[in-house]
């Protein structure tokens, strides 16, 4: 691969490089939807943070279609999905230490997700 | 014993990546003038002044906010701003209901197009545990007191999305051009760590 | 990877430090450091998923006590001896090297 020229610095920086991918894949989760994040602990590169595995949250924006960073970290593909704005109430993250009114919002591939069923009730 | 000492001994890490930069131009596989215009361009021409403009041209225009919440990316670049570490832009509107703050817990993700090369305590490991945890004490660390019935979004920056706040305009800046409003928007109040400046006070004045 | 690097919710580091007027380098060698991991990325020898893993697949002793243009050009360091473009005994013989011909030019 040919290294970078400075006649081609400002082009490569003002397009960047983005993930997104151009595949019309139906989304697993919608808006509004409950979900549940999977308790995953692989040894390789991960996006799910410790503080957010087995969390009840609320998806609240379907961002589309990108690369999946656990399986092209590794080299194993691209393995193009959903990603997700997901909202978890601090309490539902810290417990009783988690005060009222404050929330973080975790942006989680649909492999980090499982749905959550009609009957359980949604994150505090 | 005395003698010419121009050239001080170079730290361990300042000989490691001399040594490893002579070898990688040695070996073809960077061009020397390609990192002084990488340096350059996040140096003098990438910065918060960038992300000013998008949000006092927000504060101004009614349309192009809307165009901003709808589709920050195609808005953003409308003022020519693109490119690495901002390729899927977000921008999250803070109101009299809602103070959102942006966070990588993972890493630094951070909006380069916008704000440029983000600051050190944004890297470190204080402001990445404490930020999803504690928002409030970190907000009175940098001076900020919300509202108790403010609700407060801590955005964590795990993909590509890249996020920028959308401080609420002051009050008393009515009268002010756009060019003047874009000197109240600081670097912190699009990360959401601060509040933009008052009218009449400067970034000197900010404690 | 349950790393260091995973730091969302963990107690005990202290406050934030704010430097006032915050240069954007505390270093020429950070300056390059940026410098070549951008242009090395850009070859597309590695992803910017690769990248991160190489930073934050260390003792966590080792990704805490780094400064963080350190953990670049560690990772940079990983990622180009995986690959077998430069080796760690190249950097130590180029460094002799340098710091050689330091002291002979003093």
């Amino acid at each position: 691969m040919p290294l970078l020229r400075a006649d081609q610095v400002e082009a490569v920086l003002s397009r960047g490089h983005s993930t997104r991918v151009a595949l019309d894949i139906p989304p697993r989760f919608r808006s509004g939807q409950a979900v549940l994040t999977k308790n995953i602990n692989p040894q390789g590169h991960t996006r799910l943070p410790r503080y957010a595995r087995g969390r009840k949250g609320l998806v609240l924006r379907d961002h589309g279609v990108f690369v999946f960073p656990d399986s092209s970290a590794a080299g194993t593909g691209d393995c193009p999905q959903h990603l997700y704005a997901v909202r978890f109430s601090a309490a539902e993250l810290w417990g009783p230490e988690g005060e009222p009114g404050q929330y973080v919002i975790v942006d989680l591939f649909e492999d980090y997700l499982l749905p959550v069923g009609a009957g359980a009730t949604s994150a505090k | 014993m005395s003698g010419q000492h121009d050239d001080p001994p170079l730290s361990e890490l300042d000989l490691r990546v001399r040594a490893l930069e002579s070898l990688l131009v040695e070996k073809g596989l960077v061009d020397p003038a390609a990192l002084d215009l990488l340096i350059d361009t996040y140096e003098t021409k990438v910065g918060p002044k960038n992300g000013a403009k998008v949000v006092a041209k927000a504060w101004c225009d009614p349309a192009y906010r809307t165009r901003l919440l709808a589709d920050a990316g195609a808005a953003i670049a409308e003022l020519g701003f693109t490119g690495r570490q901002g390729e899927d832009m977000v921008v999250l509107e803070n109101t009299d209901e809602v103070h959102n703050m942006v966070v990588c817990t993972l890493c630094s993700c951070y909006p380069w197009p916008v704000l440029g090369l983000p600051p050190v305590w944004y890297k470190s490991a204080p402001y990445r545990a404490r930020a999803v945890s504690d928002p409030r004490g970190v907000l009175a660390e940098f001076g900020v007191a919300l509202p108790a019935d403010r609700e407060i979004r801590v955005w964590d920056s795990t993909a590509e999305v890249r996020y920028l706040v959308l401080p609420q305009r002051p009050a008393g800046s009515e009268d002010l051009s756009e060019a003047d409003l874009a000197e109240l928007v600081t670097r912190d109040s699009m990360i959401g760590v601060g509040l933009p400046l008052n009218p009449g006070k400067t970034a000197a004045d900010a404690s | 990877m349950n790393g260091g690097h995973d730091l969302g919710g963990m107690h005990g580091l202290g406050p934030i430090e704010i430097e006032a007027d915050e240069p954007l380098f505390h270093a020429p060698w950070e300056r390059r450091v940026f410098a070549l991991t951008l242009a090395m990325g850009a070859r597309g020898e590695w992803n910017i998923d690769m990248s991160r893993h190489a930073r934050e697949n260390r003792d966590p002793v080792d990704y805490l006590s780094s400064s963080y243009y350190e953990i670049w050009l560690k990772g940079l360091e990983v990622l180009l001896q995986e690959r077998g473009l430069v080796t760690p005994e190249e950097i130590a013989a180029r460094m002799a090297a340098l710091a050689t011909d330091r002291e002979a030019a003093v």
